[in-house]
């Protein structure tokens, strides 16, 4: 509230001078305003400029690279209608101009060199883009407590039905959402109706721009559909259920009143009469693509040693082969579903967690099996995490196809898909001074199969095989970054994987407080590929080890220092039956030193680390790498 | 071979040494449906902010050696919806509490207001002396709030050395070095429960507000001025989760006075002494 009382100070006598002092008072005094500046510099040792490590890898953009630094403003404004009723927006500044951009406009600049500084995009323009707003009331309605109109960050369903969207996206999301209980124990529920993101959700993702099938791009109505109801159906057990359908829908261009009509005069190629054919003002649509995802969850806490959690889930999409291109056979199988026209899916997940069987120890158990065919075009792609394990990325796992690792720094961490995931995975935890963590997981997957058709039907992301390393990841693949996390579906795979994880964090209490941190992980990975043959058979043995100390050398103050040591094994890890395939070794080393720093709403953050890399391969050449790169954020809120 | 039995029985010393010395255990109810404050607080409209988060049930404070470890827990799951280890956090998001002890029970002795954010002062005899704080942000970040808006307390407040999520409990521990004493059933006790804001007011430490009406992220039913108390449950009376504390804790943050100008008196908290 102080912040509406110095905006008022301020705001008032301003008003005053321009004479509009009735008008001021009545209307800033029910105003709250905060900003913020975030700054980023990013360096490397290469000959990129721009802010951004990994940035679009389909329509390469101009922010994208490592040598550079740039700032964004923030300004929210919440105010108050009434006594039930509050909007709000947010209006930031476009991110991407370097500070080296002086005088520029935009991005796009004449064909030949000239120093006017003129140019004819945005993107380096720093304009203010209003990106989220919203209004939130209370009505007078029985049963409902809230209904907000405009953005919202969907976090109210789950990752994977209507997933939560990143952090920076979280206002982008718009649509009309109402909440209520019919009981407040045992029967409330949220609702919404959402607008879908043109450039996202949808084959290959979009609701039809860029489709080779779609003349007429009609995205204005596609909208995904949600509810939620959850019940406390006794004293520590809660049932929830979420069912969502998103329906992306075009002009039937069968119709003869859509522009652009198969049939504009009603009349066949022998110009006969096509009959119930006829012209009435009103133009049909047809869906180009329909996915309906259910899932129920049960949460018990009723016994103090330990919870139990029960999701299923289960899912149906529909393709309309005429209105969405075969992007599995079109994009390479770079592709966000199975193309398949008609589709169930379905999935489980169990997990417990007994707390305390021996002093300070909790066990986590959990058991996953993830259809092969289930489906999420909606579900989170990023940012999200729906199994215990910590998996072959670090990071997260995530139920769609449709992941995201773009548009992130080399800080940031990766999400993995898991699709067609069976396993379990057990957790022993210790948590004292020392905390600590073993974990063993052993999966298959529903995706084994011989000759399957990644041509047509299944997207294999092009990049199937070997070990991914996401600290040094490319897009093209350039640098045998190894396996898209995406990539689930194989031609031809017998693939077994077992995960070992021992992480440690000891709390010394040296001098104001110096942790030592210990994570060392283990995978065994085993494909044998084609049934056919065993020279093609794959057996990936990687292992990463890192500690580090962390001491806070003053208040707001941490210091971290830190290194990595990988080495992975591949027998086979890339090439084709045909070609033959190439045993390799990877080695990698990674010290690093971080900072961060608070004071009063100044937050500095810093990482400088040095990546040496030595990818020794048996058919291809050898690649070395020696990286040198930091990353620093400074953003300071009032 | 003998280094590695010598290293594995040292290990297990570390970590089972606290044990040994175990001493104190103090424990406290609240009756359920009482996260109201002091009657009308309402939770924000967020779909993150489930009901019963912020409903205490029960709070154990344990002697355990060179740690004192304290156990609260709430009647919903603990979640962690914004992921807080993103943040160097502990692993859950929303909850934020303070626990308030009165070590002397002396008038005049002690702070006599909580913690910055939470808009209660404590009566004049049961004033605080140490103040544990449970936050889902970082030590770093803690300290780093301390410093700048309780400066005055700093001393005196403590920040856990680890947090853990159990279900619907949270585990903090603390040195107990730094209380200063063994833990006492004759020491007063009050623990508030309060929101974790990431971004907060000037003022406040780490704390979210509450607002005449309700918002996104603000609790609703209290006053937009600084005046009423910004606490949605306590423990009260004897804190054994008898019916009547819930009344008991109502009249205890109704205690407060919102002048039409934003001016006024905060409620006055009374401690729970368990054998005080």
């Amino acid at each position: 509230m102080r912040t509406s009382r110095l905006f008022l100070a301020l705001a008032l006598p301003a008003a005053g001078l321009l004479g509009f002092s009735t008008l001021a008072h009545a209307e800033t005094k029910n105003f709250e305003l905060y900003g913020k500046i975030y700054t980023k510099w990013l360096y490397r040792n290469n000959d990129t400029s721009g802010v951004l490590s990994l940035g679009n890898p389909f329509w390469p953009d101009n922010m994208s690279g490592d040598n550079g630094v740039g700032t964004e403003f923030e300004l929210n404004i919440k105010g108050r209608v009434g006594d039930k009723v509050q909007a709000g927006v947010r209006i930031k500044s476009r991110f991407g101009a370097l500070w080296q951009d002086w005088w520029e406009n935009g991005d796009i600049s004449y064909d030949a060199e000239n120093t006017s500084g003129e140019s004819l995009g945005m993107n380096r323009a720093q304009y203010m883009k209003l990106r989220g707003y919203w209004i939130q009331a209370q009505l007078p309605i029985p049963f409902l407590d809230n209904v907000l109109v405009g953005s919202s960050d969907l976090g109210m369903f789950n990752e994977w039905t209507i997933g939560k969207v990143r952090y920076i996206d979280r206002d982008n999301g718009k649509g009309i959402f109402v909440q209520g209980a019919f009981d407040e124990d045992y029967l409330r529920f949220h609702a919404g109706i959402i607008a879908l993101p043109k450039l996202w959700v949808g084959p290959n993702w979009s609701t039809g721009v860029g489709d080779a099938n779609v003349r007429l791009p009609f995205y204005s109505q596609d909208w995904a559909y949600g509810l939620k109801l959850e019940s406390d159906v006794y004293d520590g057990i809660k049932v929830t259920a979420i069912g969502t359908a998103t329906v992306d829908s075009e002009i039937d261009l069968n119709d003869p009143d859509a522009v652009g009509s198969n049939n504009a005069s009603c009349t066949d190629e022998l110009g006969n009469a096509i009959p119930g054919c006829e012209r009435n003002g009103a133009v049909d649509w047809t869906d180009r693509y329909t996915n309906i995802v259910g899932t129920l969850e049960t949460q018990i806490d009723t016994w103090d040693g330990g919870s139990f959690n029960v999701l299923v889930g289960a899912s149906y999409q529909n393709i309309n082969t005429a209105a969405a291109g075969n992007g599995v056979l079109l994009n390479n199988g770079v592709f966000p579903l199975v193309y398949d026209p008609s589709m169930f899916g379905a999935f489980a997940r169990v997990r417990a967690e007994l707390y305390d069987i021996a002093p300070n120890v909790n066990l986590q158990l959990e058991y996953f099996n993830i259809g092969q065919h289930f489906q999420t075009i909606f579900g989170a792609r990023r940012e999200a995490d729906v199994l215990l394990t910590d998996g072959f990325v670090e990071g997260g796992q995530i139920p769609t196809l449709n992941s995201a690792n773009e548009f992130v720094d080399f800080d940031e961490a990766w999400y993995e898909t898991i699709i067609g995931w069976h396993g379990a995975t057990a957790i022993l935890g210790y948590q004292s001074d020392i905390e600590m963590s073993l974990e063993g997981t052993f999966l298959t997957y529903n995706t084994n199969a011989q000759n399957r058709d990644v041509d047509t039907k299944y997207p294999d992301f092009l990049h199937t095989d070997g070990f991914t390393d996401t600290d040094l990841y490319d897009y093209a693949n350039v640098y045998d970054r190894g396996r898209d996390p995406r990539s689930v579906f194989r031609k031809n795979q017998d693939r077994m994987s077992a995960i070992a994880v021992l992480k440690g964090l000891w709390h010394t209490r040296l001098g104001n407080g110096l942790d030592v941190g210990l994570k060392t992980k283990f995978i065994w990975d085993k494909d044998d590929r084609s049934d056919t043959t065993a020279a093609d058979d794959y057996l990936g043995l990687m292992s990463m080890t890192r500690l580090w100390l962390t001491y806070p050398a003053a208040d707001g103050l941490s210091l971290t220092v830190g290194g990595q040591f990988d080495y992975w094994q591949e027998d086979n890890r890339r090439g084709t039956i045909e070609q033959g395939y190439g045993d390799d070794t990877t080695t990698k080393v990674r010290p690093w030193l971080a900072m961060s720093y608070t004071f009063d709403g100044f937050t500095l953050k810093y990482q400088l680390e040095y990546m040496y890399k030595d990818a020794q391969r048996e058919r291809d050449d050898n690649r070395l790498f020696h990286v040198i790169r930091s990353k620093a954020s400074l953003e300071v809120g009032w | 071979m003998k280094k590695l039995i010598t290293g594995s029985l040292t290990l297990v010393m570390v970590m089972y040494g606290g044990l040994a010395l175990a001493g104190e255990t103090i424990s406290f109810e609240d009756p359920k449906g009482d996260d109201d404050g002091p009657g009308q607080y309402t939770y924000p409209t967020d779909a993150v902010y489930t009901p019963g988060s912020f409903d205490l049930t029960d709070v154990e404070i344990a002697d355990k050696g060179d740690t004192v470890e304290v156990s609260v827990t709430v009647k919903a799951k603990i979640d962690d919806p914004w992921d807080s280890r993103a943040w160097d956090g502990n692993g859950f998001s929303l909850q934020m509490i303070v626990i308030h002890i009165d070590t002397d029970h002396k008038a005049g002795s002690g702070y006599k207001d909580g913690l910055p954010g939470f808009n209660v002062t404590f009566a004049d005899d049961q004033r605080w002396d140490k103040a544990l704080v449970i936050s889902p942000q970082g030590r770093t970040r803690v300290q780093a709030e301390v410093s700048a808006k309780a400066a005055a307390m700093k001393k005196d407040i403590l920040i856990p050395t680890t947090v853990s999520v159990r279900g619907r409990k949270l585990v903090a521990r603390f040195a107990k070095k730094d209380l200063g004493a063994d833990l006492s059933k004759q020491w007063g006790f009050q623990v508030l429960m309060q929101s974790n804001e990431g971004f907060p007011d000037k003022t406040d430490l780490l704390t979210r507000k509450v607002n005449e009406f309700g918002g996104q992220h603000r609790f609703g039913g209290g006053s937009d001025y600084d005046c009423d108390p910004h606490v949605m449950d306590l423990i009260a009376g004897k804190a054994q989760g008898d019916k009547s504390e819930k009344d008991a804790q109502h009249k205890m943050l109704g205690t407060f006075k919102c002048n039409p100008d934003g001016s006024g008196t905060r409620a006055v908290l009374q401690m729970v002494y368990p054998e005080g």
